[in-house]
């Protein structure tokens, strides 16, 4: 057991992937947001199992065609933030405006779909426990993809006047993952609202 | 060595301490009360202002004990009593033991793995002023008459808005929302640094058993919390809005309510309890001068609780009405808990007895902890068979079995630990005769409240209730249940006595007191604003016992900023640098933003979204280049 | 002397607790039903293993930490694996087993459902009071009351759970543990007195301001009397007898009490309070709150707050005599 000094003088202040911290940083907020998620579909899915008739009578099924188009619109999404962020692992500051840019215009498309469909639904959040969970839900994810706008606004007034690169991309890397789970954690809910009550 | 301040100017240690204290040392005066970041006062500040709660709820909690010492007596109105009782419960359980646990762990979980401060500093930041906030917002509730009222864990619709109409509840539904906030802010921190910033050879299997105590507390607080934030956010829309999620005509009921709370609420009590084991395994090892017999069981030990811990809050609903045979199950799964339990207890029964134990203080506490959390545990595996519990559900027995583990596994094991690293916090010693008076008084003060609790609830007493009729046979054991929480209150009187005496007088500590063996003992008492001059490197379990070479160091980190050292998760092997943020007022003002959009959130709901707006635009003033340009360019890679 | 405190505490403690018994009639530890009693049986063993364990336990640590001078210690690597594996996990494992096994047991034995010839009772809580239905062979059988019950002794008895505002329980410790009354869902119980007897029950779930007094009075009476009793329920409230009672129900009829209550036989059929029609049988007031008296019964019309602060019953002011009446009214209604 002979003390030997351990010199870190030569290591690297830039860290990527799963070595920095603030990857496991991130982690851990996609982790306690899947346990939110979690919870709103487990109650959910309690109330369901409580009732008969799902949703209550007087309530339609709820329509598919257009949240339908909306949650292909949410994923395609993803492929334009993700060629914008290995754009800029290859340097590609073009790549990253027009993708995000492209991104934010498909989020924004998403959300005024969802604003079409929503006008014009027959029951509120206080008609009903459906209402209820189905109003939360959907406004709780749409809050997301509404911070995710916004987030990646500023992420492209930055990539407009130059601020990334190859090098400096943390910003862009965090961005991608979060945009990419909030994508992800869709696809339950739309099986959830949209499909489940036609076959449970 | 020689205190910088003295040393000649040409000793190149001297003049990197004196650059490592300017680079991280925080402001201090007014305004810069609002800045630091380090994780030392950040810790600090969550243990002072725990403790601050601790003696709030406790004195609701004496008063509550006069009120039923007798029957009908008239002393607290019912009004006031339930306000007491559930801000009590509250306090307690989220005003103090979460943020007194985190506290101990921000403070002391980087010093144990050697490294010079957390991972995420500001949000470290932001975290304490959430909880500061949260909690002073709930007490001004207090104050003007709005407490809630309805029990820490509000079952609708008696917290609906029709039999709660008042914004009481309110206070209640979006304040442990709000509150919870910081609990997961400090989870998610603490895993970070202990999976990233370990001294190198710090592998996990050599970490302190109290650090992979926090390890698995911060899992379950980040797999727990979220579900009572999402429940307590519906109870709130219930109120404001209108919606239905506890309405007992819909859907979900107040039965969903108590699925969620107590999906959290199980766990909840583990997250306070968990750290607590980690401490007495601290104490148990340094006082039975030898190493911790079973140190893989210990941790598995941990881990099993951690898990199972997610697999019983149905036992919190035994008299709902629901299936025998899933009650069963959960009879159990409760029942399984036990064993890990157990484990643990003898695994320090067995390491006192093979080493040679020194009495103090600390161990004395840890003593306690083994009789009084015994019996508690005891008491919780008679609850967990449902026929008995049916019984005991609600009634004065299921108080005392909830305060001997609370207290016994909780408190106890705290107040060790506050003797035994008062020292490193302060650089001083406290006496140890207070130790030993506080102790025998908490002791005996502790049984004599609580032990006639089990036979109170026995014999029909049910729990909250501001008053009993005469002629139950109820009187002397209240009133003896009274007496000793006078003594109770004695015996942490003269713990708050010795804090204060110590402060001023207490002889001075030296870095290593106790020889204790795990690295915060390795530097200074209290330590350094950076913690370690140079951060030490680790070659078995229990380094500062395994003959550490002074030679044993990282070097290279630069003293001009806030470097820490990055570690790989498994190994810790040297991986990077990280370079810290430092003083900032940024999540003082985040953390307004969110208080708004929560608190206000009781008046109408549009505060919701006004807070929301501030708080992105604040995280984005927080996060604006600027930040970044701290970092060389590119090019030096390394940072010579 | 340190190590002394901790069992010498002990013993004290529990030497005031034998002091003061354990008997009552609110008490599971005096079981007077066999659900009470399987419970109570099964509660006795296990604070025996209970204790031996906590014995058990203490005596290991004490003994761990005591040492003569300069002795060394006494357990070796090998025995303290064994200590463990046996002491921490084949025993517990064992103990817990067994337990598990008769825990289920005994709940399923006192959860299976009671022999055809059970009577019903509908028991309704709301903020805080009780109310109870028995369901006759015709309507005019049917009978109403308040915060008092009579069950037939030696006879089961199902009672339907039902609560109309928020969460409360339905707990007779000495003849069955609780079961909640939650709105929206409906529970059913079933227990049995072995003899006749008188008991109190309470509620024991956290209802708002008055859950503390929110008691009733269980009576198991031989089947004779229950039936008499039961019959005397179901009529109708008696005709005034003399002049005082009969103004006393002028009173009663013109003022604000039929708001809220019923007195079956009069117009009086409200249903926010308690059914009044044989109010003067009953032994206590409100809810177990005070006993049934002249003196407690005009107290608590003219100021029911003084006796149980923030109940749903507002204070009446009436002239003295009038007051008279209506107590010596309310006295006769047995
Ligand atoms: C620190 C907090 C803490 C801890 C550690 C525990 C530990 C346990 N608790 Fe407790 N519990 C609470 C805090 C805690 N509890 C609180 C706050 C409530 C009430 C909430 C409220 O309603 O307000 C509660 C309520 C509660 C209930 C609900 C009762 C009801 O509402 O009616 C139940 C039921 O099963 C229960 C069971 C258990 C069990 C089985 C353990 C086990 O983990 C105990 C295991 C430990 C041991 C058994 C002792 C050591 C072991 C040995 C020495 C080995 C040998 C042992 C045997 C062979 C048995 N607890
Ligand atoms: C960690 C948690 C914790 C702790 C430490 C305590 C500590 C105490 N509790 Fe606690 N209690 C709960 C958690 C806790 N409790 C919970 C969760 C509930 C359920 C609430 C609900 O039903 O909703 C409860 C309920 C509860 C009840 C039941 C109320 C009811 O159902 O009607 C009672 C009654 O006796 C009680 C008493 C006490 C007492 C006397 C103490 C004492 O130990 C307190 C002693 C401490 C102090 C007095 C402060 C420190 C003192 C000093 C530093 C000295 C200086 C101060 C002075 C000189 C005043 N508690
Ligand atoms: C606004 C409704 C209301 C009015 C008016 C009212 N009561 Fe009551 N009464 C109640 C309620 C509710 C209770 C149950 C209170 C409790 O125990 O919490 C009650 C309880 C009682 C009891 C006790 C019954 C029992 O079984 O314990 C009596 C007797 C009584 N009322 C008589 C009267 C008389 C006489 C009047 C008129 C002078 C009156 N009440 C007016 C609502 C009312
Ligand atoms: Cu009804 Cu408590
Ligand atoms: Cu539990």
């Amino acid at each position: 057991m002979n003390g030997e000094p351990v010199d870190v003088r030569r290591l690297s202040v830039y860290h990527f992937g799963n070595q920095g911290p603030l990857y496991w940083g991130i982690l851990g907020v996609l982790a306690i947001e899947s346990v939110v998620f979690g919870s709103l579909i487990a109650s959910y899915l309690y109330m369901r199992m409580g009732e008969v008739q799902w949703p209550p009578p007087g309530t339609a099924e709820p329509k598919l065609l257009l949240p339908t188009i909306y949650t292909a619109i949410l994923l395609a999404s993803s492929i334009p933030v993700y060629w914008g962020d290995s754009g800029i692992e290859r340097n590609d500051a073009r790549a990253l405006r027009w993708g995000m840019l492209i991104g934010i215009a498909m989020a924004l498309g998403f959300l005024a779909l969802k604003a079409i469909e929503y006008s014009d639904i027959d029951y509120f959040w206080n008609s009903h426990a459906y209402g209820s969970i189905v109003w939360a839900i959907s406004g709780f994810h749409a809050l997301h993809v509404l911070s995710l706008v916004l987030k990646t606004i500023v992420i492209d007034i930055l990539a407009w006047r130059g601020y990334f690169n190859a090098e400096r991309r943390l910003g862009v890397t965090i961005n991608g993952i979060y945009w990419h789970f909030v994508v992800v954690v869709w696809i339950p809910l739309y099986f959830l609202i949209y499909w489940s009550p036609r076959m449970l | 060595m020689s205190s910088p301040e003295t040393a000649p100017l040409h000793d190149p240690a001297a003049e990197e301490e004196r650059q490592l204290v300017r680079t991280w040392r925080s402001p201090t005066g007014f305004p810069g009360w609002f800045l630091p970041v380090n994780q030392r006062e950040i810790g600090k500040r969550f243990i002072v202002t725990a403790f601050g709660f601790f003696i709030a709820a406790g004195i609701l909690a004496l008063l509550m004990r006069v009120q039923l010492a007798h029957p009908r007596l008239e002393f607290l109105s019912p009004d006031l009593y339930n306000q007491f009782f559930t801000m009590h419960g509250v306090t307690m359980m989220f005003l103090f033991a979460i943020p007194v646990m985190e506290g101990m762990a921000i403070y002391l979980a980087p010093l144990m793995i050697g490294t010079r401060d957390m991972a995420l500093p500001r949000l470290n930041a932001f975290g304490y002023y959430v909880f500061l906030l949260g909690g002073l917002l709930l007490y001004a509730g207090f104050a003007v008459g709005l407490a809630p009222d309805v029990g820490w864990f509000a079952y609708p619709p008696l917290a609906g808005a029709e039999y709660s109409p008042t914004l009481r509840a309110d206070f209640y539904a979006t304040l442990i929302a709000f509150i919870e906030v910081a609990a997961l802010v400090a989870a998610v921190e603490l895993v970070v640094t202990i999976f990233k910033q370990r001294a190198p050879g710090m592998s996990l299997n050599r970490m302190p058993l109290f650090v992979w105590a926090i390890l698995v507390t911060a899992f379950m607080i980040v797999f727990a919390m979220p579900a009572v934030m999402v429940a307590s956010m519906m109870l709130a829309l219930d109120r404001t809005v209108g919606t239905h999620f506890f309405a007992a005509s819909g859907a979900g009921g107040p039965v969903l309510w108590q699925h969620l709370f107590w999906f959290f609420g199980h766990p909840e009590v583990y997250i306070i309890f968990i750290p607590a084991l980690g401490m007495v395994s601290s104490i148990v090892g340094t006082f039975a001068r030898r190493p911790l017999f079973g140190y893989t069981a210990l941790v598995l030990s941990l881990i099993a609780t951690g898990f199972l811990g997610f697999g019983l809050w149905v036992h919190h609903m035994f008299t709902v009405g629901l299936p025998q045979l899933a009650m069963s199950f959960f009879t159990g799964a409760s029942l399984l808990i036990a064993i890990p339990s157990g484990v643990q207890i003898f695994c320090w029964i067995a390491t006192l007895w093979m080493g040679k134990p020194v009495i103090r203080t600390p161990l004395l506490f840890v003593l306690g902890f083994f009789f009084i959390f015994t019996l508690g545990g005891l008491t919780g595996v008679m609850v967990a068979s449902v026929p008995f519990d049916q019984q005991a559900h609600d009634t004065f027995f299921l108080v005392a079995h909830f305060h001997y583990v609370l207290i016994g596994g909780s408190v106890f094991p705290l107040m060790g630990g506050l003797y035994f690293w008062w020292p490193k916090f302060t650089g001083r010693m406290m006496s140890e005769k207070m130790g030993v008076a506080s102790f025998a008084l908490l002791f005996i003060g502790f049984n004599v409240t609580f032990f006639p609790m089990h036979e109170l609830g026995l014999i029909g007493m049910p729990r909250r209730v501001y008053t009993y009729v005469e002629g139950m046979g109820w009187d002397n054991l209240n009133f003896i249940a009274t007496v000793g929480a006078a003594v109770l209150t004695l015996g942490f009187a003269v713990t708050l006595i010795n804090a204060i005496w110590s402060w001023f007088r207490g002889r001075e500590a030296g870095p290593n007191p106790w020889n204790g063996d795990s690295l915060e003992w390795a530097t200074a008492s209290p330590p350094p604003v950076y913690n370690f001059r140079h951060p030490p490197v680790v070659r078995g379990r229990w380094p500062m016992w395994e003959n550490p070479q002074p030679e044993d160091r990282v070097t290279g980190l630069r003293p001009d900023r806030r470097e820490v050292l990055i570690t790989t998760v498994l190994d810790a092997r040297p991986q990077g640098i990280a370079v810290l943020p430092g003083p900032s007022i940024w999540p003082f003002l985040l953390a307004l933003a969110v208080c708004v959009a929560f608190g206000g959130f009781m008046i109408h709901p549009a505060f919701f979204l006004v807070g929301f707006f501030a708080a992105f635009a604040i995280v984005v003033a927080w996060h604006w280049p600027g930040e970044e340009e701290r970092l060389p360019p590119w090019k030096e890679r390394t940072r010579e | 002397m340190r190590r002394a405190a901790a069992p010498a505490a002990l013993a004290a403690v529990v030497a005031v607790l034998l002091l003061t018994g354990c008997a009552g009639d609110q008490s599971a530890l005096d079981p007077k039903g066999p659900q009470a009693a399987r419970i109570a049986r099964m509660s006795w063993l296990i604070f025996g293993f209970g204790a031996a364990i906590l014995a058990a336990v203490t005596v290991l640590f004490l003994n761990a930490i005591r040492r003569g001078p300069g002795e060394e210690p006494r357990l070796s690597e090998r025995g303290a694996w064994r200590f463990v594996i046996v002491a921490g996990v084949a025993v517990p494992a064992v103990i817990l087993f067994a337990f598990l096994a008769y825990s289920a047991r005994t709940g399923n034995i006192i959860a299976t459902p009671p022999p055809d010839d059970a009577l019903t009772i509908q028991a309704v809580s709301r903020q805080w009071w009780w109310e109870f239905n028995y369901k006759g062979r015709s309507p005019s059988e049917n009978a109403r009351t308040a915060n008092e019950i009579y069950i037939p002794a030696g006879r089961p008895v199902r009672f339907e759970l039902v609560a109309l505002d928020v969460i409360h329980s339905f707990w007779i410790p000495n003849l069955h543990g609780k079961m909640d009354m939650i709105p929206g869902r409906r529970n059913t119980m079933w227990l049995q007195a072995d003899h006749p007897g008188v008991w109190r029950g309470q509620c024991a779930e956290f209802c708002g301001l008055q859950h503390a007094l929110m008691a009733f009075v269980v009576v198991a009476a031989p089947e004779e009397e229950f039936q008499e009793w039961l019959a005397r329920q179901a009529s109708e409230a008696v005709e005034p007898a003399d002049a005082a009672t009969r103004r006393g129900r002028e009173v009663f009829l013109g003022s604000s009490c039929v708001l809220c209550h019923s007195v079956r036989g009069t117009l009086a059929l409200a249903t926010v309070g308690p059914d009044l029609t044989h109010v003067g049988s009953r032994r206590t007031l409100a809810a177990g709150t005070t006993p049934n008296t002249r003196g407690h019964l005009g107290g608590w019309i003219a100021d029911p707050h003084g006796i149980k602060p923030g109940n749903h019953m507002p204070a009446t002011q009436l002239p003295a005599q009038d007051l008279t009446a209506l107590i010596a009214y309310l006295e006769s209604l047995r």
